[in-house]
C-alpha cells in the first residue's frame, strides 16, 4: 500500500513539474529599441513577424468579429503582425498590471489596452502605461486633430500622448415610436413622460457606466456643465452643485419602475427590459445601437434614438500601451493601423461607431469612404450628434456623484 | 403503497420539469431574434448565436477543446490528491490532522477575489502566472475541497475492514487496491471527478487573473457575453457549455465502466 | 505499525502544499486590507480602511441581508436536497439516467441561472406571459414583483434551483452505499423502508448532510453574482460591496475591497469554527462506520 502511494505521489510531482515547463510559451522578446526612435520605418521593421496582444472588454460580438476578421488579417497582410485579441474586463487588466508591477515583471503579456476615463486616470497615475507614443504614429499626426479637447483630455484629465483614440461614443435616448410617440427634449419633458408612462421608465443603478452617464447628463441639463471642469473633488462641494438635479431625481422616482425603490443592476438588463417591452425608454452610450439592434432583430423597426436639446454627454475611448509590454513596436504598428482612414471607415460602416479621425484632414477619396456609410434606421446624423455634444466631467468627480446618488436618491 | 409511489413519481416529475424547463427556455433563446411581451414563443429567429460558436471565426470550438482537456487534467489530479487526503484523514491519526481538515474547507469560504489577488503576485514570482500549469494549480485548489469532502464521506462509510480481511486472506497490497478499495470507492471517485471537472470548467475569475489572458478557456470567452445581456449569444454559449459537459460525463462513465467492473450499478447507466 | 506512521504524512503532502499556497495567497490578500500595497505606493499599515467601513451606516444592513439570504437558501436547499436524494436512492432511480439530469444545474454557471430566473419570473417573463394568455392577469404590473426586492425571493429561488441538485449529487454516493449495505440488512431483519430510512440511513448520513449544508452555505456567503443581478439596489450584500470596491477604477480602493472581504472572511471563519465544534462531536463518536 505504502509503495503504491509513494509511487503515485512521485508520479504526480513529476507531472506537475513537467507541465510547469510546458505551460510557458517561449516568446522571444523582440528588441524594443524601436521605442527609442521616432523613425516609424524602424518600428515597422521590428514589428515584422511578431505577435501583439489586444486586451479589452469581450462582450460585444460584433466588435470581436470585426477585430478578428477585418483588422487582424489586414495587419497580417500588410505588416506580418499577428493580432491576438484577449477578452478581459478593464478592472481585471488593471489588477493584472498591478500584480505584475508588484512582482517586478519587466516583460509582461499585455501590449495594447482598450481604456478610457477613470481607468485611464488610474493606470496613468500608477505608472502602468508606456509613452508618450502618439507622436511617433504617422496616422496620428496625419488624421487626428491634436488640439481637439477630446484628444488632449480624457474625462478632463491630460492625456499627454499616453493613449491614442479608438472610437467615439455619445449618449442617446431610445424609445419606440409605435409605443410612445413622444421624445422628451429636456428633463422637464422627461418628468412628464415618466408620469404618462408610469412604471415604464428607469435607468441602470449607479455605478453602472451607462446609468452613471445618464445621471451626469441629467445634472448637466439642469445645472449646466461648465462649472464641473474645474470643480474641487470634494463631496460637499459637488453635492451643493448638483443638489437641484438630486431633487429632480427624487421627484422622478415616484413615477419610475418599482417607484425608484430599486433599479436594474446593469445597462444590459435595462436594454433587455426595453427590448421585451417592460420599459418604454432606454438609453445607450452607443449612438447607433438602435440601427445595429434593429439589424440584429432585437428591436422593432419602429425604434428610434433622440437627444436632449442642451446636448448629450460624449466621450472617446482609447488604446494605450502597457509599461511592461513585451512588444511596444508591434503595439504601435497596430494602433497606427487602427487610426488609418480605411480602418476607421470600416469601423464606422461595420460597427456604426463614430470615427475619431478629423474629417477635415481626410483626402477627398477618403472622405467618400465615410460619406457612403448609412447609419441606418432610427438614427441621428453624425453632424447633428456632434453639434449636441457635452464633454465629460473630470474623472475624480464621477465616483463622488455615484456615491451621492446611492445615498440621496435610491429608495427616497 | 400505490398512492405513495404515485406521489413520489409526481415529486420526481416536478423536479425534472423544474430542471429541464429553464434549459428549454435557454435553448429557445439561443436561436431567437426577438422575444418580447406578451409572446409565448419568439417573434423572430436568428442564427447569430450558432454562427458565433460554429462559424469558425471566433475560435470557440478550439477553445472548447483545450478547455475540456485542461479541466480533465484538473479532475484527474484532484481525484488522486483528494482520495489520498481523504484516506489519511479517515483512517489515520497524525499530527496536524485538524489543521489539514480545516485547511481543506477554506477555499470554499474565501471569496475568489481575495485568493486571486493574493496568490497572483506569488505565482508571478514562481513563474507560474500566465501559464496553463498555474491555472491548473489554482483550479485544483478550488476543486479539492469538494473532492476531499466526497471522498472522506465515502471512505468513512466504507471503512477499511474489508481491506484488512482481504489482507488476512492473503491478498497482496496491489490486489487489495484493485479488487477491493477502488471498486468500493468508485461511485465517490466518479462524483468527485465530475465535481472537480465542473469547478474547473466554470472557473472564470481565477482563470482570468492567473492565466492572464494567455490561457483562454471556454468560460473566459462565454462570461463577457453573459454580462453583456445579449441573450441570444449568451444562451448559445450556455447550451454548448452544458451539452459538452454532459457529453464528457457520459463518455467518461462509459470508459470507466469498460475498465472497471461495478456490480452496484450506480452511475453506470 | 511503526512503518505505517509515515503513510498519512505522505498522503497529505500534496494537499498540504496546495493549502500552504492558498493560505499564503489569503494572507497576501488580507495584508492589502491593512493598506499595504507596494505597487500603489501604500506601505504603511493602517486600520483606516476598516474604520471607515465600520462607520458606513449600511454595514449592518449588508451583513444582515447576506446572512439572511445564505441561511434561508442553504437550509431550504439542504432539506429539499436530502429529500430528493432519499427518493432517488430508495426507489432505485439513483442508478438511472436521472442522475444526468441532476447534474445539469450543477453545470450551469450562476450568471446563466440569473438570466433565466429573469426570463421566467420577471414581470415580463414567461410565467407572467402564460398567466396573461390565460387571462389571469391583465398587464405586466399585475404580476407580483418577485425579483429585485429586499425579500430576495428571486435570489433564493435561484440558489435553491442550483443547490438542491448539488446536495443530492453530493450525498448520493454515501446514501446509496449505506442504503445497500446496512439499509438492506435492516430490511431483511423486518424493518419497513420508511423506518429504515429514518433510523438508520438518515442518521448515518448526517455528517455528510452537514458537510453539504456547510459547503452550500459557505459558498453563498461569499458569492456576489446572483444577489448582484437579482437583488435590490439597497441593501447590497457584503460580497457585492467588496466587488464594487474591487472593480473601482481608482485602484486606491483596493484596500476597501480587501477589508470588506476581511470582514466577510471573519464572519465565515467564526461560523465554520462553531460548526466544526458541533461536527467534531459527531466524528468523535464514530470516526467511520467500522467502529
Amino acid at each position: 500500500m505504502k509503495k503504491i502511494f509513494q509511487s503515485t505521489l512521485i508520479l504526480v510531482l513529476v507531472l506537475i513539474l513537467l507541465t510547469a515547463g510546458c505551460g510557458k510559451t517561449a516568446t522571444p522578446s523582440p528588441a524594443t529599441t524601436g521605442t527609442n526612435t521616432n523613425d516609424f520605418e524602424t518600428i515597422l521593421k521590428e514589428a515584422r513577424g511578431t505577435s501583439v496582444s489586444f486586451y479589452g472588454w469581450g462582450g460585444d460580438d460584433s466588435r470581436n468579429k470585426w477585430l478578428d476578421t477585418v483588422v487582424a488579417p489586414e495587419l497580417k497582410k500588410k505588416y506580418d503582425v499577428t493580432l491576438k485579441r484577449v477578452p478581459m474586463d478593464i478592472d481585471q487588466i488593471l489588477s493584472k498590471l498591478s500584480g505584475e508591477k508588484q512582482a517586478g515583471t519587466t516583460n509582461g503579456s499585455v501590449d495594447i489596452i482598450w481604456i478610457n476615463g477613470e481607468n485611464f486616470y488610474s493606470a496613468k497615475e500608477n505608472g502602468y502605461l508606456y509613452g508618450p507614443f502618439t507622436q511617433k504614429l504617422p496616422n496620428y499626426l496625419k488624421y487626428i486633430d491634436a488640439n481637439a479637447a477630446e484628444m488632449k483630455y480624457d474625462f478632463a484629465y491630460p492625456i499627454e500622448g499616453l493613449e491614442a483614440p479608438y472610437s467615439k461614443a455619445q449618449m442617446v435616448m431610445i424609445n419606440d415610436s409605435a409605443v410612445t410617440p413622444e421624445t422628451p427634449k429636456n428633463t422637464a419633458e422627461l418628468l412628464e413622460y415618466a408620469k404618462k408612462y408610469k412604471g415604464k421608465v428607469t435607468y441602470p443603478a449607479l455605478p453602472d457606466f451607462t446609468g452613471s452617464a445618464f445621471v451626469r447628463n441629467i445634472i448637466c441639463d439642469i445645472v449646466g456643465y461648465e462649472q464641473f471642469a474645474t470643480m474641487k473633488a470634494d463631496k460637499e462641494t459637488v453635492k451643493q452643485a448638483i443638489m437641484p438635479a438630486i431633487e429632480y431625481l427624487k421627484e422622478l422616482n415616484k413615477y419610475l419602475w418599482n417607484e425608484g425603490k430599486t433599479f436594474p443592476a446593469t445597462s444590459a438588463q435595462v436594454n433587455n427590459m426595453f427590448a421585451d417591452g417592460e420599459l418604454a425608454l432606454n438609453m445607450s452610450y452607443e449612438p447607433y445601437s438602435v440601427a445595429t439592434s434593429i439589424a440584429k432583430g432585437t428591436y422593432k423597426s419602429t425604434a428610434r434614438s433622440f437627444l436632449f436639446d442642451k446636448g448629450m454627454i460624449g466621450n472617446t475611448n482609447y488604446m494605450a500601451i502597457a509599461q511592461n509590454s513585451p512588444n511596444k513596436s508591434g503595439a504601435m504598428v497596430v494602433i497606427n493601423e487602427i487610426l488609418s482612414a480605411e480602418i476607421q471607415a470600416s469601423q464606422f460602416s461595420e460597427l456604426k461607431l463614430l470615427p475619431v479621425v478629423d474629417y477635415n484632414k481626410l483626402s477627398d477619396t477618403e472622405k467618400k469612404l465615410f460619406d457612403s456609410v448609412t447609419t441606418g434606421t432610427g438614427t441621428i446624423a453624425q453632424s447633428t450628434l456632434l453639434s449636441k455634444r457635452i464633454p465629460e466631467m473630470p474623472a475624480k468627480l464621477v465616483p463622488i456623484i455615484e456615491q451621492i446618488w446611492q445615498e440621496e436618491v435610491v429608495g427616497k | 403503497m400505490n398512492n405513495k409511489s404515485i406521489f413520489l413519481k409526481l415529486l420526481i416529475m416536478t423536479f425534472i420539469f423544474s430542471v429541464l424547463s429553464p434549459l428549454v427556455v435557454i435553448a429557445v433563446w439561443s436561436i431567437s431574434g426577438r422575444w418580447s411581451w406578451p409572446r409565448i414563443l419568439p417573434e423572430s429567429l436568428s442564427l447569430r448565436g450558432v454562427n458565433e460558436l460554429f462559424g469558425g471565426y471566433s475560435g470557440a470550438m478550439q477553445v472548447l477543446g483545450s478547455s475540456i482537456v485542461l479541466s480533465l487534467i484538473v479532475a484527474l489530479f484532484a481525484v488522486i490528491i483528494g482520495t489520498m487526503t481523504a484516506r489519511a484523514l479517515v483512517l489515520y491519526d497524525f499530527h496536524g490532522k485538524q489543521l489539514i481538515k480545516f485547511g481543506t474547507i477554506l477555499p470554499i469560504i474565501i471569496p475568489g477575489t481575495v485568493f486571486a489577488m493574493g496568490v497572483h503576485v506569488l505565482l508571478i514570482k514562481m513563474g507560474l502566472a500566465d501559464t496553463a500549469a498555474g491555472v491548473i494549480i489554482v483550479h485544483l485548489i478550488c476543486a479539492l475541497p469538494y473532492v476531499i469532502k466526497i471522498m472522506t464521506d465515502i471512505t468513512a462509510a466504507f471503512g477499511n475492514r474489508l481491506e484488512e480481511q482481504a489482507g488476512v486472506l492473503g491478498a497482496t497490497p496491489r490486489q487489495i487496491m484493485t479488487n477491493v478499495t477502488l471498486p468500493s470507492l468508485m461511485p465517490g471517485l466518479i462524483s468527485s471527478a465530475s465535481m472537480a471537472y465542473i469547478m474547473s470548467f466554470s472557473q472564470y475569475f481565477l482563470t482570468l487573473i492567473i492565466g492572464g489572458g494567455n490561457v483562454k478557456t471556454f468560460s473566459v470567452m462565454m462570461v463577457p457575453y453573459l454580462q453583456s445581456g445579449d441573450r441570444t449569444i449568451a444562451a448559445a454559449y450556455s447550451m454548448v457549455f452544458v451539452c459538452s459537459s454532459l457529453i464528457v460525463f457520459v463518455v467518461f462513465e462509459k470508459a470507466v465502466k469498460k475498465i472497471g467492473k461495478d456490480e452496484s450499478g450506480y452511475f453506470f447507466a | 505499525m511503526r512503518k505505517l506512521k509515515l503513510a498519512p504524512y505522505i498522503l497529505v503532502l500534496p494537499v498540504a502544499l496546495l493549502s500552504l499556497l492558498f493560505i499564503a495567497g489569503i494572507i497576501n490578500g488580507l495584508i492589502q486590507s491593512f493598506g499595504i500595497i507596494p505597487s500603489l505606493g501604500l506601505t504603511v499599515p493602517t486600520l483606516q480602511y476598516y474604520i471607515e467601513i465600520f462607520r458606513r451606516p449600511e454595514l449592518l444592513a449588508s451583513i444582515g441581508i447576506t446572512l439572511y439570504i445564505s441561511i434561508v437558501s442553504s437550509l431550504a436547499a439542504a432539506v429539499i436536497g436530502v429529500l430528493l436524494c432519499a427518493i432517488l436512492v430508495t426507489t432505485g432511480m439513483a442508478k438511472g439516467k436521472i442522475m444526468q439530469i441532476v447534474k445539469v444545474p450543477i453545470l450551469i454557471p450562476h450568471t446563466v441561472v440569473a438570466l433565466f430566473v429573469i426570463m421566467i419570473f420577471s414581470q415580463s417573463g414567461l410565467l407572467a406571459r402564460v398567466l396573461f394568455e390565460l387571462g389571469l392577469i391583465s398587464s405586466q404590473e399585475s404580476f407580483p414583483s418577485l425579483l429585485y426586492t429586499s425579500h430576495g425571493m428571486g435570489i433564493i429561488f435561484a440558489y435553491i434551483w442550483k443547490e438542491v441538485p448539488f446536495v443530492a449529487f453530493f450525498l448520493v454516493s454515501v446514501m446509496a452505499n449505506i442504503s445497500t449495505t446496512l439499509g438492506e440488512a435492516a430490511e431483511n431483519l423486518g424493518a419497513s423502508k420508511w423506518k429504515t430510512f429514518i433510523n438508520i440511513t438518515l442518521p448515518l448520513c448526517m455528517p455528510a448532510i452537514k458537510n453539504a449544508f456547510l459547503i452550500v452555505f459557505a459558498y453563498s456567503l461569499g458569492a456576489y453574482e446572483l444577489p448582484f443581478l437579482l437583488g435590490a439596489t439597497a441593501p447590497k450584500t457584503l460580497p457585492i460591496q467588496a466587488f464594487i470596491e474591487y472593480t473601482h477604477p481608482d485602484l486606491l480602493h483596493r484596500p476597501y475591497a480587501m477589508a470588506l472581504n476581511g470582514i466577510l472572511f471573519f464572519i465565515s471563519f467564526v461560523i465554520v469554527l462553531l460548526y466544526f465544534k458541533v461536527l467534531q462531536q459527531d466524528v468523535g463518536k464514530n470516526g467511520g462506520l467500522h467502529e
